[in-house]
C-alpha cells in the first residue's frame, strides 16, 4: 500500500516537475527578441544600500528606454541577481545571470572586490562586463590590452581619486599629519595604497593606519587614538552606512570639529550630516557623481529620480542609469544587440554623459572626472571635477 | 599613556556588557537544551529592528520602544519555542545545530523581506557625551554598563532561589530525574528560551544609539562574538559568561588599540582556540560538567 502510494506520487510529482521545467523555455522562447541586460548588485548584507540605489537607477534608465520605443525598436529587459557585496556569492550571481538568464550584458558590482572575482567569469562566458561603481585601479589595470577583453569601466578610479584628496587636503587646507581609517577590502586597502604613492609629494605624513571590517561598529579605540596622536585629519575610506557610525563617536570623544574627515563615504547627504553636524563641518570627499553637481542633464536625473522613489540619488544610482544610457548608446551606435559588435562600438564611442564626454581608453577604462566637494555650514559645496590620465604600469 | 589604557579598558567593560548580556541567555539555553543556539543573534536584531520601528513608524519615545522591543521579541522567542525548542528535549547535537541556524535563517531573512536589506537609522537614546576620569563618553553606555550590573546580579538571584532558577539548574543536570520528580521540562526550556531572547533583545536595544544602524544581517556577528565567550565561561555557567565577556571586550579594545582595527574579531576566536587547547571546560569550571 505505502509502495503504491509512494509511486503515484512519484508519477504525479514528476508530471509536475515537466510542467514546472516546460514554463521557463516557453518563456526564453517570448524573450529572445528583447536586450537582457543583468544587474549584479548587493542586494542584502554591509552594502545593500548601495545595490538598492544602483538597481533603482538602472530600473529608471531601462523605463525611461523601453518607454520611448527601445533601443533600435528592440525593449530591454533587466535581470537583478544580489551579491551580498561578498566575491563568493558574486560569482554565483553572474553564473545565475549567464547560465540560467542568458544574459549578454553585465552591469556590476559596486564592491570592487566583487567585480575582481567577477571578471574571469565574464571573460569566459564572453559576456559584456561594464561596470558602473567599482574603483579598484586594478580592474583596469587588467582589461583591454591588459587582459580581460570583455571588462569595461565607466567609473573613476580610486588612483584619480586619492590624487586628488590628498593634493587638495595639503594645498587648500595645509594638512601634513594625517591618520589612516578605512574599510578592510579592495576598495579601502588600494584607496591608501595610492593615497601613500601621492602624500609625500605634499609633504603629508601618516601617522597611524587601521582597516576596520564591514559591519564594525566601535571606532572609540581606533579614534582615541587619532585623538592623542595629533593627525589634523583622518583619510577614510569607507562605507557609506558607517559613516554616521563613526562621525557620531567623534562628537563622542571629543575630536569632531578638530579632526577632519576626508576621502569617500557619503559625507554629503543630508541624513548623514545631520547624525553628527559638528564632526562633518568642514569634510573633504571625492566622489564620481552627487546630486549637486551643476548640469542640465545630472539636475534632470536628479529632479525624476526624487519623483519616481520620493528620495533622492545617491551616487550609485546615478553611474548605474548613466551606464545603462551608455551602454543603450553603444547598441544603437553598433546598430545590432550582438555582444561582440557591441563591444566593439563601446571602444570607439564618444557618449555624452552628464559630467562630460566619455570616452575608453585601450584598457577599456572610461577617462571621467573626480568631483570634489568639502561640507560648509552643513550643506556640501563643490569645489570643482578633476580629471587625470591614468598611469599604466608597465608590463 | 596610562590614562590611554584605562580609557581602553573602561570601553572594553562597556562593550563586554553588551556581549554579556546576549550571552548569558545563550548558556542559559545551552544548560536546559544542550544546543547552542545559533540563531541567538537573531534575537538582539530583532530587539533592536522592534524598537526602531517603534520610533520611526508609531513615533515612540526611546524608553517606550526598549520595553516594544523586548515584548515584540519575546512573542517571537514563544513561537519558536513552542514549535522548534520545545522539541528539542533530549534531541542529538546535530539537531540543535540544523533547527537553529534555519530559524537564523528564517528570522534574518524574513526581517530583510519586509524592511529592506538596507542600513537603518536609529534616532533615539541618550548620545550626549559626559566626561568622566578624564575622558569622555556617551550617557548611554553608562546605561548599559548598569543595566549589565542589574541583569547579573538578578539572574544570579533567579538561578539560586526562585523555583524557575532552580528548575534550570535541575533540567540542565539531570532531564530524566526531573520528569520523575515532576517537573515540567518542556514549561522551563520554553521559559528558559523566552528569558534568553528577551535578554539578548534588551542588548539590542540598548546598543542601538551607539552603534546608529540597524540592518537585517546584524544579528550574525553578534552570534559569533557570543560563541567563544559561551565556551570561555563554561557552557551553562552563568558568573563564568559575565567574566569571560568582560575578557573578550577588554582584550578586543586593547588589540583594536594597539595591534590594529582589521584584527580586533581575530581576539575572539584567538582567545577560543587557547582556551579549548587548555581548558576545554572553560575558565572557570575545575572540571567539566557535561
Amino acid at each position: 500500500m505505502t509502495h503504491q502510494f509512494n509511486r503515484r506520487m512519484l508519477c504525479i510529482s514528476t508530471a509536475i516537475l515537466a510542467i514546472a521545467g516546460s514554463v521557463p523555455f516557453t518563456a526564453t522562447a517570448q524573450a529572445a527578441d528583447t536586450i537582457k541586460l543583468g544587474i549584479v548588485a548587493p542586494m542584502s548584507g554591509p552594502n545593500a544600500r548601495y545595490g538598492g540605489f544602483s538597481l533603482r537607477g538602472a530600473e529608471l534608465a531601462v523605463k525611461d528606454i523601453n518607454d520611448a520605443g527601445g533601443v533600435n525598436g528592440t525593449k530591454i529587459q533587466l535581470f537583478n541577481a544580489d551579491s551580498q557585496g561578498t566575491p563568493v556569492e558574486g560569482v554565483s550571481a553572474t553564473r545565475r545571470l549567464i547560465d540560467q538568464e542568458g544574459v549578454d550584458f553585465i552591469i556590476g558590482d559596486v564592491s570592487s572586490s566583487v567585480t575582481l572575482a567577477m571578471q574571469p567569469v565574464a571573460e569566459d562566458a564572453e559576456v559584456l562586463l561594464l561596470n558602473a561603481a567599482s574603483s579598484n585601479p586594478k580592474i583596469t589595470y587588467q582589461a583591454g590590452v591588459g587582459g580581460f577583453k570583455w571588462t569595461y569601466r565607466n567609473y573613476p578610479t580610486d588612483e584619480n581619486r586619492a590624487l586628488v584628496v590628498a593634493k587638495y587636503a595639503a594645498e587648500q587646507r595645509g594638512f601634513t599629519k594625517f591618520a589612516v581609517l578605512s574599510v578592510d577590502s579592495d576598495y579601502g586597502r588600494s584607496a591608501i595604497t595610492f593615497t601613500k604613492k601621492y602624500l609625500p609629494e605634499f609633504k603629508g605624513q601618516i601617522l597611524s593606519e587601521d582597516y576596520y571590517k564591514e559591519g564594525e561598529v566601535d571606532f572609540r579605540s581606533v579614534l582615541a587614538k587619532i585623538r592623542d596622536n595629533g593627525a589634523q585629519a583622518i583619510i577614510y575610506y569607507g562605507l557609506a552606512d558607517t559613516t554616521p557610525i563613526l562621525a557620531r563617536q567623534m562628537v563622542e570623544l571629543g575630536i569632531a570639529g578638530k579632526v577632519t574627515l576626508i576621502g569617500n563615504g557619503e559625507f554629503n547627504t543630508e541624513k548623514t550630516i545631520k547624525s553628527a553636524p559638528t564632526a562633518l563641518e568642514g569634510a573633504v570627499e571625492a566622489a564620481a557623481w552627487l546630486p549637486q553637481f551643476d548640469s542640465p542633464a545630472s539636475k534632470a536625473f536628479v529632479e525624476k529620480f526624487t519623483t519616481t522613489y520620493k528620495e533622492a540619488p545617491n551616487n550609485h544610482a546615478y553611474v548605474h542609469w548613466d551606464t545603462v544610457n551608455l551602454l543603450a548608446a553603444a547598441i544603437k551606435q553598433a546598430g545590432s544587440a550582438d555582444k561582440s559588435k557591441v563591444r566593439d562600438a563601446l571602444s570607439k564611442i564618444k557618449y555624452k554623459s552628464p559630467v562630460g564626454d566619455v570616452t575608453f581608453d585601450d584598457h577599456n577604462q572610461a577617462r571621467l572626472p573626480m568631483i570634489l566637494l568639502q561640507i560648509e555650514k552643513g550643506v556640501p559645496s563643490i569645489k570643482g571635477a578633476y580629471s587625470a590620465d591614468i598611469q599604466y604600469p608597465a608590463k | 599613556m596610562l590614562s590611554t589604557v584605562l580609557e581602553q579598558v573602561v570601553n572594553g567593560i562597556v562593550t563586554g556588557s553588551v556581549y554579556a548580556i546576549v550571552a548569558v541567555g545563550m548558556t542559559m539555553i545551552f544548560g536546559v537544551l544542550r544546543a547552542i543556539n545559533f540563531a541567538h543573534g537573531e534575537y538582539y536584531m530583532l530587539g533592536t529592528f522592534g524598537a526602531w520601528f517603534a520610533i520611526d513608524y508609531l513615533g515612540l519615545s526611546y524608553e517606550a520602544s526598549i520595553i516594544v522591543g523586548v515584548l515584540a521579541t519575546m512573542v517571537v522567542a514563544y513561537v519558536v519555542g513552542q514549535l522548534v525548542m520545545s522539541r528539542m528535549v533530549g534531541a542529538p547535537a546535530e539537531s540543535g545545530v540544523l533547527a537553529t541556524l534555519g530559524i537564523a535563517l528564517i528570522l534574518q531573512n524574513t526581517v530583510i523581506f519586509v524592511f529592506g536589506g538596507g542600513y537603518k537609522f536609529f534616532s533615539g537614546g541618550y548620545i550626549e557625551p559626559i566626561s568622566i576620569f578624564g575622558f569622555s563618553l556617551a550617557q548611554q553606555r553608562i546605561l548599559i554598563l548598569v543595566v549589565c550590573l542589574v541583569v547579573f546580579v538578578g539572574l544570579e538571584l533567579m538561578v539560586t532561589y526562585s523555583r524557575l532558577g532552580m528548575a534550570m539548574r535541575a533540567v540542565s543536570q539531570n532531564v530524566e530525574c526531573c520528569e520523575v520528580v515532576g517537573i515540567d521540562v518542556p514549561q522551563v526550556v520554553s521559559r528558559t528560551f523566552i528569558l534568553g531572547a528577551a535578554l539578548a533583545a534588551l542588548s539590542g536595544v540598548l546598543t542601538a544609539p551607539v552603534n546608529v544602524s540597524v540592518y537585517g544581517g546584524m544579528g550574525e556577528l553578534i552570534t559569533f562574538k557570543t560563541l567563544p565567550i559561551i565556551i570561555m565561561g563554561g557552557l551553562g555557567n552563568v558568573r563564568g559568561t559575565f567574566f569571560a565577556a568582560m575578557i573578550l571586550g577588554i582584550a578586543e579594545s586593547l588589540v583594536a588599540t594597539y595591534v590594529g582595527l582589521q584584527f580586533r574579531d581575530t581576539v575572539g576566536f584567538a582567545t577560543l582556540i587557547l582556551v579549548l587547547m587548555w581548558r576545554p571546560h572553560g575558565l572557570f569550571s575545575t572540571q567539566a560538567r557535561f
